[in-house]
């Protein structure tokens, strides 16, 4: 069992920089999920650790050790590969125990542990057979019996389910976060999706350009987003960013007067000049609510005879967009919010999840 | 550099430094040391004389080199276009699958596979004078010629033999090369132009060629490069077709031996290679 | 559907394809006709021998009893002339007993296979080390490499005979039989070399680098990676260009006439046979029997490799 650390870690390739001064401590046991957009480094941070990569500058600390001279198989690392990565040659049984043969773990040992993991994988029926031969959920599962089997003090994970389809990935998403629950090793998940970032992470690290974006519990992130990159990354559909313009009594939202001493998740309480301050509102499309089905409270905004533009029904939600300040704005709103296009409505808005960005810098204010 | 870069650099190197040893050793400095012998007089036995210039004057004032450098320009141009069309004509012909299709590819291949020395006797007794097939054909049965001839005795006539020879046994190349690509055209390009009106013909100008611009440029280059350097195929079929090879080898290793024109006139081919060579790492190949 | 086939489409075809065969084949076909023929049945053209004679087999493959040549009348009044010194005679009786193994095919066969198989696995093992290498380690000068191995693979034999010669008989090693024979050796390693590591390599690139690295992650060394790994996975391309190096071997001409020419008892299968076509013994029968068994193992290997050669098979095709 270990905590990692990384501190200031740069890799660049020739010329390019691809990560640009990371700093991140995951403690012992955590579950913490890099996400991001490709070429953001999350796969490159992530091979560091494993020891695949080498970083440019910065050490690298698991346990108490620094391991930047370590090589990869000294680390004591499991790690579940993106395309499974299983030896084409060996038996699914091989696969799993090969780790374990290597280390001379003694044969009765080796059983236990193997019918112990293949219960819990269901990989029973599949012990003798070859990769080839296996479906893409159960070559997933073979892979995870090889990482698990280990008893590594870190486990790793690069885009493990980009490779399945929709359903089959909801399925390995729980199993993945049963299989932490049980065993309760330090985990790096890398993916660029950010439903399995917000699922499974005990933290979550957003990553863009090389930086970290933000760092912190899905629900901060989700909710307190500190700039607009991570705003609109997190969350799906992702969150309206609107042009605005605060006074010292409201925020104007192409006419709408929203009262400043109510956006509670406004830190910016600066005095400002008469003209007032150009800023970017953040509003998640899911914080809107149809006015037929909810009642208005003093911490709601009404933004009254809105003219719906498009409807995407999804099942339980139907999407709708609007026009608001020159922009397309999506609300979800619930299957019953019976509307009609070109239909007038009011929706609600809740104030205390407004929150607004500087123009120039996208940072929170 | 961090130590485990090190570490694998410094693995990398020894992993091929046998190679690099080999290589260095038994190709490069022999080729480097080929240029410093073609400015000696050298005997047989390794006893050198410096002469400068001498052996280039004496090589481009030979009549015979030139007649060499004629013979093997006859030769490239046969085999290439030969091998070309030929490996062309065949991958079309077995790009569909059909029954049997497998007998028929190793039944093409093995010429491409059987060493020289056991297939050129078999030549030779086809071309012989009395018991060969070809005169038997030719003057008995088509009429065509009026006498059995001696094709291979004839310098002239053998070069031709010669070059068949090579387009029957490396024609199956160019087919695999040419074949790899044709099976990667897809269908539906096929299918666009029969659509758009065109016949097979049609369809072979406008859609197969334009594809296979580059593998038969490929094949071209590369039947350059491995002709030029031919001997075996035809010193053993046919010794008085005289390509620069063969006439390298006897200016080396046989009558008056001299070795020291021997190295000028490779000197010289090997310059000429290096352009095809460099043409082929530099445009086609993606190493 | 492209392409309906019409009647005339299928006879046209039927017939292009049997032409193709014939064309391919004729050569073979001829020489185990030939093989297979008396003497006084080579001047027909069919194929088909009147008679099956397997004489030049048996006589190559060292089958028959030796036999008692008879001495000529007129020779051996020459030797009963007791005016002739003995050593003499023993020399012009010995040109006619010592008949029995004109050709000692068993030996040349035998050479061959020690040259190319020897050759072949040096080859191999070096190829696998070089391929592997500039194919997967990062390091500086591995594009170079890359580039010279293509180089070298592409500069034919034929440009290097006389510096090679010269450099072996610099050191001494032309001049004697041992000497001569490990030159020999060298070169076809450094011949089929540049050909393994240009297949290997392509092989290599081939293989998904996720799998090593879970191997590592499994707690191997990149040796034991490489050993427990990638070998197993490359077992039918090993096995390819192990074929192709030996073919390479066994077919080689030019070098071995350089080198091993005043040493008969060295002598490859190529060069014997070249010796024994220009050679008085030159029956057509004989060479042609000897061509089909130096093709054999040859065939063989090509429909062994051909199983492999599914996958990659134009990796191989660009030598020739």
């Amino acid at each position: 069992m270990a905590a990692i650390t990384l501190k200031n870690i740069i890799k660049s390739y020739d010329k390019t920089q691809v990560v640009k001064g990371i700093d991140l401590a995951i403690e012992d046991g955590e579950f913490v999920v890099l996400v991001g957009p490709s070429g953001c480094g999350k796969s490159t941070t992530l091979r560091m650790i494993a020891g695949l990569e080498q970083p440019t500058s910065g050490d690298i600390i698991i346990g108490d050790r620094v391991v930047n001279d370590i090589e990869p198989q000294n680390r004591n690392i499991a790690m579940v590969f993106q395309n499974y990565a299983l030896y084409p040659h060996k038996s699914v049984k091989e696969n799993i125990v090969f780790a374990l043969r290597r280390l001379k773990v003694d044969n009765d040992e080796i059983e236990r542990r193997l019918s112990e993991i293949s219960e819990m994988l269901q990989l029973e029926e599949l012990l003798d057979r070859k990769p080839a031969d296996l479906s893409g959920g159960q070559r997933q599962r073979v892979a995870m019996g090889r990482a698990i089997i280990r008893e590594a003090d870190v486990f790793l994970f690069d885009e493990p389910l980009s490779n399945l389809d929709s359903k089959l990935r909801s399925h390995m998403r729980t199993e993945i976060g049963k299989i932490h629950n049980k065993f309760g090793r330090t985990s790096v998940y890398v993916t660029h999706d950010q439903v399995e970032a917000m699922t499974l992470a005990d933290k979550v690290v957003v990553l863009h350009d090389g930086y970290i974006a933000q760092y912190g519990t899905p629900m901060e992130i989700y909710l307190n987003p500190t700039n607009i990159f991570v705003a609109q990354f997190i969350g799906s559909p992702s969150m309206n960013i609107i042009e605005g313009t605060l006074f010292n009594d409201y925020l104007d939202i192409d006419g709408h007067h929203l009262p400043r001493e109510k956006l509670s998740n406004v830190a910016y309480q600066e005095t400002i000049s008469d003209s007032g301050l150009k800023v970017k509102v953040g509003i998640r499309p899911d914080f809107f609510n149809d006015k037929a089905f909810f009642s208005e409270t003093d911490l709601t905004f009404n933004f009254n005879n809105v003219v719906i533009d498009l409807i995407e029904p999804m099942g339980f939600d139907k999407e709708v967009l609007f026009n608001l300040a020159g922009g397309s704005v999506k609300a979800r709103l619930d299957l019953r919010s019976d509307i009609t296009l070109g239909v007038k409505i009011d929706l609600l808005v809740d104030l205390s999840r407004v929150l607004i960005f500087d123009p120039e810098t996208e940072q929170r204010l | 550099m961090t130590p485990l870069e090190r570490a694998e650099a410094k693995f990398g190197w020894k992993l091929v430094a046998p190679t690099i040893l080999i290589l260095g050793l038994l190709i490069l400095y022999p080729l480097m040391y080929n240029v410093y012998l073609s400015f000696f007089d050298v005997q047989l036995n390794g006893y050198k004389t410096f002469v400068g210039l001498e052996n280039y004057i004496k090589l481009l004032t030979n009549t015979d080199y030139y007649s060499a450098i004629g013979t093997t320009s006859l030769y490239l141009l046969g085999t290439v276009v030969g091998t070309t069309l030929l490996g062309l004509a065949m991958a079309l012909l077995l790009k569909d699958p059909f029954k049997g299709r497998g007998l028929v590819n190793a039944a093409i291949m093995l010429p491409y596979v059987a060493p020289v020395i056991s297939v050129v006797f078999g030549w030779q007794f086809l071309f012989d004078p009395i018991s060969g097939v070809v005169n038997y054909l030719f003057v008995d049965v088509l009429g065509i010629w009026s006498e059995r001839t001696n094709l291979i005795g004839n310098p002239d006539s053998a070069l031709w033999v010669v070059v068949l020879f090579d387009i029957w046994k490396h024609a199956p190349i160019a087919y695999l090369l040419i074949l790899s690509k044709l099976v990667s055209v897809s269908r539906d390009q096929y299918e666009a132009a029969a659509i758009d009106g065109y016949g097979p013909i049609g369809r072979f100008f406008h859609v197969t060629l334009p594809e296979l611009y580059f593998v038969l440029a490929t094949v071209v280059l590369l039947r350059l490069i491995w002709n030029l350097n031919r001997f075996e195929d035809v010193y053993l079929l046919a010794p008085n077709v005289q390509t620069l090879p063969i006439f390298t080898y006897y200016q080396a290793f046989t009558g008056v031996i001299d070795q020291g024109l021997a190295a000028a006139t490779s000197v010289i081919q090997l310059a000429v290679l290096s352009v095809f060579i460099w043409f082929y790492i530099k445009k086609i190949m993606k190493w | 559907m492209l392409g309906k086939r019409t009647l005339t489409g299928r006879i046209g075809f039927a017939l292009a394809i049997l032409l193709l065969v014939s064309f391919s084949l004729l050569p073979f076909a001829q020489i185990l006709s030939t093989s297979l023929k008396h003497q006084y049945d080579w001047g027909n053209p069919s194929l088909i021998p009147q008679t099956i004679n397997l004489d030049a087999y048996k006589e190559l493959l060292g089958l028959t009893e030796a036999k008692k040549v008879e001495i000529p009348a007129a020779i051996q009044k020459i030797l009963n002339n007791p005016k002739l010194p003995k050593d003499k005679k023993e020399a012009i009786a010995a040109k006619y007993t010592s008949n029995e193994n004109l050709f000692p095919f068993g030996k040349y066969m035998l050479n061959s296979v020690i040259f190319s198989v020897g050759a072949a696995t040096f080859s191999l093992i070096f190829s696998v080390m070089g391929a592997y290498s500039i194919s997967r380690l990062r390091f500086k000068g591995q594009v170079v490499i890359q580039r010279s191995v293509l180089f070298v693979y592409m500069v034919g034999g034929v440009l290097l005979m006389v510096p090679l010669y010269q450099m072996a008989m610099n050191i001494g090693l032309a001049s004697s039989l041992w000497g001569s024979a490990f030159c020999l050796f060298l070169i076809y390693i450094v011949q089929t070399l540049p050909v393994g590591m240009y297949m290997l390599g392509n092989y290599f690139r081939g293989i998904p680098f996720a799998l090593e690295e879970a191997a590592m992650m499994d707690g191997c060394s990149r040796k034991e990676a490489i050993i427990k790994v990638v070998l197993p996975l490359s077992l039918p391309m090993l096995a390819t260009v192990f074929i192709y190096c030996f073919i390479i071997g066994w077919n080689e001409y030019l070098f071995a006439s350089v080198f091993l020419k005043q040493y008969p008892e060295f002598h490859t299968l190529p060069l014997a046979l070249q010796e024994l076509f220009v050679s008085k013994n030159a029956i057509w029968d004989r060479i042609m029997a000897a061509s089909m068994l130096t093709l054999a193992p040859i065939v063989i290997c090509f429909l062994f490799a051909s199983r492999f050669m599914k996958g990659g098979k134009t990796d191989g095709g660009v030598k020739g």
